[in-house]
């Protein structure tokens, strides 16, 4: 702290230029609105917190390093080519929700990648899709789907290991889970009629989600960290990242 | 009507007059100015040749005349400006400008020659403007980068506010110092500024 004072002052402000400011700040209050009237509804916050430490601790000690250690291993281009197979994979997560949203061209486009892909693109490992006819990808998940139709977010909910979530967005993922072929291949019939998860083959689905997960990580590796270092308080900026960049997505 | 170039493309926006003059005029500025500091930063970034700090300090040098980070400190503490002391402010301005711009150098250091496509900007209102960029990854991630820009009186065009992904960097500090200043005097947060600064 001492080290700051240390350095001569240089020539801050101008009287002048203050003027200006003073009459720029009103300008922008209602473009940022005041934070102290958005207070929060957040009855979670105490239980958010301790699992943002939780997962926090979780990503710089198991995740991130086992994603550098799969970097070093895999090169760059295998890598790729997986982040691809498991993006195809949810595609009737993205068809599903773009078509509830009534963006009919979205869900065409989707529809027209996943055959090319998984056909012309070898289970999805490439994406020539894209490159070779320019169809874009169009995420959508449940949780936009409902906020596309109004419902708001609720409340915020630190989810294990998952991450920042909401009431919305978290009661949204039973329906994509449905839709994920990653699990509900292994979702089986039991004889008494019950649907089990997973039923023989109960690793499969967790380590396939184990591999997509630290395929991606390693594909981002350090923006994690970087994005903390814009925290001044883990938990509640995390969760205003998280929410305002729902509320974008849901709005496009 | 003495620079024949010009004459040219008043000429051009006269006959397509279907944009107000004025202020497509200022909105290529914007266009042109960040494509410009955009294009000298990512080939600070490709040249091995200079030393990190070097490099840091051309980058910030850059960065500095396109950023109002004045501003930006001043928008972050939202109505807490207008009650803290001078003093405060400028010590605060001046551990925060220092903090975002650390922030923003350590960005620049998960770059690897991912694609940066320059939107057109356009002017939202008399004295501001936005400008979409995007930001093409390894695993073709397209991450959508917004600059608020402002007009300043003296100094022109200047950012005040970057979203990323819908994110506004401006917004993201706000709260976190609301919140903050909730429980904790400005002196204790700008201590905790400095302290976070050196860890």
């Amino acid at each position: 702290m001492a080290q700051a004072s240390e350095e001569p002052e240089e020539e801050d402000t101008e009287p002048e230029e203050e003027d200006e400011d003073e009459e720029g700040e009103d300008d922008f209050d209602d473009e940022f609105g005041d934070p102290a009237e958005q207070e929060i509804f957040d009855p979670l916050s105490g239980y958010n917190r301790g699992m943002t430490s939780f997962n926090d601790g979780f990503y710089t000690y198991v995740l991130d390093p086992t994603a550098r250690g799969y970097r070093w291993v895999v090169p760059e281009g295998g890598r790729r080519a997986v982040g691809r197979f498991f993006k195809n994979l949810l595609f009737p997560v993205r068809f599903v929700n773009n078509a509830l949203q009534a963006k009919f061209k979205n869900t065409g486009e989707e529809t027209g990648r996943f055959v090319i892909n998984s056909t012309i693109g070898l289970f999805g490992l490439f994406d020539p899709a894209k490159s070779w006819f320019g169809l874009e990808e169009h995420p959508e998940d449940f949780g936009q789907t409902l906020g596309a139709y109004g419902v708001g977010g609720g409340f915020h909910i630190v989810l294990p290991l998952l991450g920042p979530s909401n009431l919305r967005d978290s009661v949204s993922l039973y329906p994509d889970f449905l839709a994920d072929p990653t699990n509900s291949k292994f979702v089986v019939r039991k004889e008494n009629g019950d649907h089990a998860l997973y039923g023989d083959s109960e690793l499969a689905p967790v380590g396939a989600k184990a591999v997509e997960v630290v395929n991606y990580t390693s594909l981002h590796i350090g923006e994690y960290d970087n994005l903390k270092k814009d925290a001044v308080d883990l938990y509640p900026f995390l969760r205003d990242v998280y929410e305002q960049n729902r509320n974008q997505k849901i709005a496009e | 009507m003495r620079n024949p170039i010009l004459t040219a493309i008043l000429g051009l926006f006269l006959l397509f007059g279907f944009v107000p003059f004025g202020q497509a005029d200022e909105a290529a500025e914007i266009t042109k100015m960040t494509k410009e500091k955009v294009n000298n930063i990512i080939t600070y970034l490709r040249d091995t040749s200079l030393e990190k700090e070097t490099r840091n300090k051309q980058i910030i040098a850059e960065v500095n005349t396109i950023f109002d980070f004045k501003l930006m400190a001043q928008l972050s503490l939202g109505k807490q400006w207008k009650k803290t002391k001078k003093r405060q402010r400028k010590e605060f301005v001046k551990v925060f400008v220092k903090r975002i711009q650390q922030s923003y150098l350590e960005k620049l250091d998960l770059y690897t020659d991912e694609e940066v496509i320059i939107g057109d900007a356009k002017q939202t209102k008399k004295k501001r403007a936005v400008l979409t960029t995007y930001l093409v990854s390894a695993d073709d991630d397209k991450k959508e980068m917004i600059y608020k820009f402002r007009k300043h009186k003296k100094r022109g065009w200047l950012v005040y506010d970057v979203n990323i992904l819908g994110v506004s960097f401006i917004q993201t500090y706000r709260s976190q110092f609301a919140g903050v200043l909730k429980t904790k005097t400005m002196d204790e947060l700008i201590e905790d500024l400095k302290n976070s600064e050196k860890s």
